[in-house]
């Protein structure tokens, strides 16, 4: 699903944010990123999202080169990833139900069609109940919940989920690596950064870990 | 990319490509989420329909797209009245100044056009020429390729006129002899004033044409006039276009900043450029509706204020002058020019924006 061939990321010329960095994420795979804060974790899923291309080197998702993209055809591209932010991404002037069916919104699905598929990705992260809160209104958690909601709502193939569990207590912590789990367990690709070592080794999958920009662990990969 | 097999639209390995494609976000999300269960038995069997479907969907989808945000700007438009009525004011304003130059200068063609049929040339005869010869000169005359028209005016009818129009009976009745000649009222086949000039020179030529009157300069002075005024009109009217277009874009500009976040946010889960250019393009042309509306009724107001005024006036040179008024095709000329500078403004200002933000 995902390849990095030797690739490395530098900004502004002075530092290697990202460094000959090679590895493969399979289809189905669920994988954590870790490393402490400043590693390259943020930059690596950033490549990922097209947000930035590479300064050397080829990532592949799905079979493209991503950095062959045009610029008209990344946001076509972007809608094929769900992504969940550390800091949610909500906006602050629209209701729940409002947040999680704007991918649905802009893709144009049929707004019944979104609707039933907006409740049905807030009954799976179990906040159904407050879809006309808005999402200042909400605890941490529930908010994060509201952004798993969004990235999922489309079913996409690969979820990217940037330390998700970022400022929440270990029960919550763990809830919300539970529902990754779940999405996992219907065949979605799944790769998450987070430095919460302790939770990470709990769940048993594969661990990418990066130092200085580079990997320098590949624990249980299949 | 070029290596993936031709089948691949079967399998999620193909989405960059299979996104731009002109298929819908259903099909495209299945294809990804359910590898095994795509395009393949569809395509085959009814791949047209298929197609057409999708793409008769996608055009909903960017029609529902369209009303819901024609909608959404304007509910924002109506929810700060004030401020919005302000910019809609100011470029009503600056669409009034040209738009009402050129109503005068409407007015004034009309005019031109009274003044280009009274435009004539008058032919006085030698005081000896009598009835008979006066006959065979207009006869003359007539036979010339640049003459529409004549109107002979003997002695006595140009003596009785003249005495008409001066209201004096006696005076006139106290001379001898009348000093008046014969005089041929020539209205000409143009009013183009060099063929006018070489009329008059070939009359002039005539046995008993004792002198041509030709009196043009007054028509020529107003018709510079008039094509000045027609030019600064339309430097007004680009000029205040302009303001319009930075009236708008500033506007537009300030509202883009304050959405920022929302529109980072979008982007970040692939809303495409024109997706999120759509409001604001709405937004604009809304303000061009509105300052345009509130220009016609500007100009409206200010017709009604100065008819009075010009009334009276005419009247008092015995004339009837009204103020030209648009009519409805110079209405929707005003009001189309006054959207689409809102739309264009509003374009100009989220394209200039749009490239500076970047998701984080």
């Amino acid at each position: 699903m995902i390849a990095f061939e030797h690739v490395s990321k530098r900004y502004g010329g002075r530092f290697d944010a990202l460094a000959h960095l090679n590895f493969r994420v399979a289809r189905g795979e669920m994988v954590f990123l870790t490393g402490h804060s400043g590693a390259g974790k943020s930059s690596l899923l950033r490549l990922i999202m097209r947000l930035e291309k590479p300064s050397r080197g080829r990532v592949v998702v799905a079979g493209h080169d991503i950095a062959q993209l045009h610029a008209s055809q990344v946001p076509f591209y972007r809608r094929q990833i769900g992504v969940v932010f550390q800091d949610h991404q909500l906006l602050f002037d629209r209701s729940v139900f409002h947040n999680v069916s704007l991918p649905l919104e802009i893709q144009g699905v049929e707004p019944r069609e979104a609707a039933r598929r907006v409740r049905a990705a807030l009954d799976k992260v179990g906040l159904l109940h407050r879809e006309k809160a808005l999402p200042v209104e909400l605890s941490g958690g529930e908010q994060q919940r509201v952004g798993i909601a969004r990235a999922v709502v489309n079913k996409p193939a690969l979820l990217l989920a940037d330390e998700p569990t970022g400022n929440l207590d270990p029960q919550l912590s763990a809830d919300i690596m539970a529902l990754f789990e779940d999405f996992n367990r219907i065949g979605t690709t799944v790769m998450i950064a987070s430095h919460d070592l302790a939770l990470i080794a709990r769940l048993r999958h594969r661990i990418l870990r990066l130092r200085d920009g580079r990997l320098v662990g590949d624990e249980g990969a299949v | 990319m070029k290596r993936s097999s031709p089948r691949s639209t079967t399998t999620p390995s193909a989405t960059p490509r299979q996104a731009t494609s002109r298929q819908g976000g259903a099909a495209r999300k299945r294809s990804l989420a359910k590898p095994e269960a795509a395009a393949p038995d569809t395509a085959s069997r009814s791949g047209a329909r298929y197609q057409q479907t999708r793409f008769s969907s996608r055009l909903r989808a960017w029609g529902r797209h369209h009303r819901a945000m024609a909608l959404d700007s304007l509910y924002r438009l109506v929810r700060h009245p004030l401020g919005n009525l302000l910019t809609m004011l100011a470029i009503a304003i600056a669409l009034v100044l040209p738009a009402a130059l050129w109503l005068t200068l409407d007015s004034a063609k009309l005019l031109n056009t009274e003044l280009d049929e009274s435009a004539t040339l008058t032919v006085y005869l030698d005081v000896s020429v009598d009835e008979a010869q006066a006959v065979r000169i207009e006869e003359a005359v007539v036979a010339d390729e640049g003459v529409a028209g004549t109107r002979r005016i003997s002695p006595e009818q140009g003596m009785a006129e003249f005495q008409e129009s001066l209201g004096v009976d006696d005076t006139l009745a106290g001379l001898e002899d009348n000093p008046l000649p014969t005089s041929i009222v020539i209205a000409p086949q143009t009013v183009d004033p060099q063929a006018m000039a070489g009329l008059a020179q070939r009359l002039e030529g005539l046995a008993g044409v004792d002198e041509v009157r030709l009196d043009l300069a007054w028509v020529e002075r107003l018709r510079h006039l008039a094509e000045l005024g027609r030019r600064v009109a339309l430097a007004l009217g680009v000029l205040f276009g302009f303001g319009v277009l930075l009236v708008v874009g500033n506007t537009i500009r300030l509202a883009v900043e304050s959405r920022r976040r929302e529109i980072e946010v979008v982007m970040l889960i692939g809303a495409t450029h024109a997706f999120v250019r759509r409001p604001f393009l709405y937004s604009g042309a809304w303000y061009g509706v509105g300052g345009g509306l509130l220009a016609l009724g500007l100009l409206g107001l200010g017709n009604y204020w100065l008819s009075l005024p010009v009334a009276a006036l005419a009247a008092s040179y015995g004339a009837s002058f009204t103020l030209p008024q648009l009519d409805v095709t110079g209405s929707t000329i005003l009001l189309s020019c006054s959207t689409l500078l809102g739309w264009l403004g509003a374009w100009l200002a989220v394209t200039r924006h749009l490239t500076s933000i970047r998701p984080r």
